[in-house]
């Protein structure tokens, strides 16, 4: 059955942030094939591959890795359950905020510079640092 | 049978019923069959832009709920006979009509005319719904402001839901001075974000304040830009293929118009 991921909670999660750390679930990916608009969210446990934008207003929370093939500017949360080894990838790394397990973190007030090309956010040494991202890099 | 195309916005006063009143006397003026539906139930407007208040016997309300039928409801407009405002009514809420009803009205008003265009109402909630149930086609207003652009998005997301896909974007209000310096959104930074289809682009224009405030349609108006723009969308709507009004072309407009009243 494919469950409508994009109307609300679909997934409760033991609360954003406070859960136990458990391992990352590969086998359990959702792929969605559309740009997430303002308003539209997709909560999912395990990770998430959105081949599209994700635009302001957009919500993308996974207790797994969040994938961006496009611009992503809205809110995203990826080991949402407190996974502290989750990331998000994106090819376009502007997110509105961004939090990764229970760290937060938002793009400085008015820098809109940077790069433009694919980055991965991950948390290192306990706080989330945003790297150009080259395949073979990590993992 | 007609197409019925929604104007909608999300966020309030950004030119729905502007866009609404223009497009329809524009495709009037070329000769189809126009119906206008003001579905703004309880803030009425589009009488009022049009000038035809003071005719208003009947209305939308009436209608459906079975006190008379959409062709007595309907009024014939001043300028074009084959112009006609099905007008909201006022002393109603949004609650007064479903969008059933909505949806069983246009189809009959559909078979009747070329162009059925509804005025939404601001909002996502029951008006927003009424005003796109009975409608096969969009278009989104929006202003070059990242609010606006905001809820223009969201729309984008709701009238998918309801499969109306491929909604037609038209960014209203344009200031090309302050794109050039940076001050305002650029309409490549508002497609980048909604990605649809551009209807086209209308300036910020004071020509719109004045023919409204006296019932009368800028579209109608052949020596004003906003005019202009209203005219290529609604050649647009009917499938003609009209270049853009482009940035240069708005500066060299405007240092022209300098030249000819004195100013370096
Ligand atoms: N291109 C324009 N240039 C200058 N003024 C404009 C332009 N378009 C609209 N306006 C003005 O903006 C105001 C709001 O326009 P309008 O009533 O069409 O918006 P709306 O989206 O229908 O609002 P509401 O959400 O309240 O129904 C009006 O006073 C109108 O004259
Ligand atoms: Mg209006």
């Amino acid at each position: 059955m494919a469950p409508d991921l994009t109307s609300g909670n679909l997934v409760q999660f033991p609360g954003k942030g406070g859960g136990e750390p458990e391992e990352m679930m590969d086998e359990n990916t959702v792929l969605v094939q559309r740009t997430l608009r303002s308003g539209q969210s997709i909560y999912f446990d395990g990770n998430v591959v959105i081949v599209g934008d994700v635009n302001p207003g957009g919500e993308v929370v996974a207790t797994g890795n969040v994938v961006v093939m496009g611009y992503l500017r809205g809110v995203v949360h990826a080991g949402a359950g407190g996974n502290e080894k989750a990331a998000v990838y994106a090819f376009r790394m502007r997110p509105t905020q961004l939090r990764i397990a229970n760290h937060i973190t938002r793009a400085p007030d008015g820098d809109d510079n940077g790069p433009i090309v694919p980055e991965i956010a991950r948390i290192k040494d306990g706080t989330v640092v945003i790297e150009t991202f080259s395949s073979g890099s990590e993992r | 049978m007609g197409e019925v195309i929604v104007i909608t916005s999300g966020k309030g006063g950004v030119g729905k019923t502007t866009t609404s009143a223009n497009l329809g006397a524009g495709l009037a003026s070329l000769g189809d069959k126009v119906c206008l539906i003001d579905a703004d139930i309880g803030l009425r407007n589009l009488d009022v832009v049009m000038g035809l208040e003071n005719r208003i016997v009947y209305d939308l309300v009436d209608v459906t709920s079975g006190n008379c039928s959409f062709r007595k409801a309907m009024i014939k407009d001043k300028r074009f006979e084959n112009l006609f405002l099905m007008p909201a009514a006022q002393t109603k809420d949004k609650t007064a009509v479903s969008p059933e009803q909505m949806r069983a009205l246009t189809e009959e008003i559909k078979s009747e005319f070329d162009y059925v265009i509804i005025d939404c109402p601001a909002g996502i909630e029951q008006g927003f719904r009424n005003a796109i149930s009975g409608a096969n086609q969009a278009i989104v207003v929006t202003t070059p402001e990242v609010s606006a652009v905001r809820d223009a998005d969201r729309i984008i997301g709701l009238l998918e839901k309801e499969d109306l896909r491929e909604p037609k974007l038209v960014i209203n209000r344009m200031r090309y001075q302050m794109v050039k310096h940076g001050d305002m959104m650029s309409i490549d930074d508002i497609i980048d974000i909604l990605a649809v289809d551009l209807l086209g682009v209308v300036p910020d224009d004071e020509q719109v304040v004045i023919s409204t405030n006296r019932g009368e349609m800028v579209v109608m108006n052949d020596s004003s830009r906003s005019g202009q723009a209203y005219r290529n969308i609604v050649r647009r709507i009917k499938g003609e293929d009209i270049p853009m009004m482009n940035l240069e072309e708005e500066g060299g407009f405007f240092r022209k118009l300098r030249q000819i009243i004195g100013l370096k």
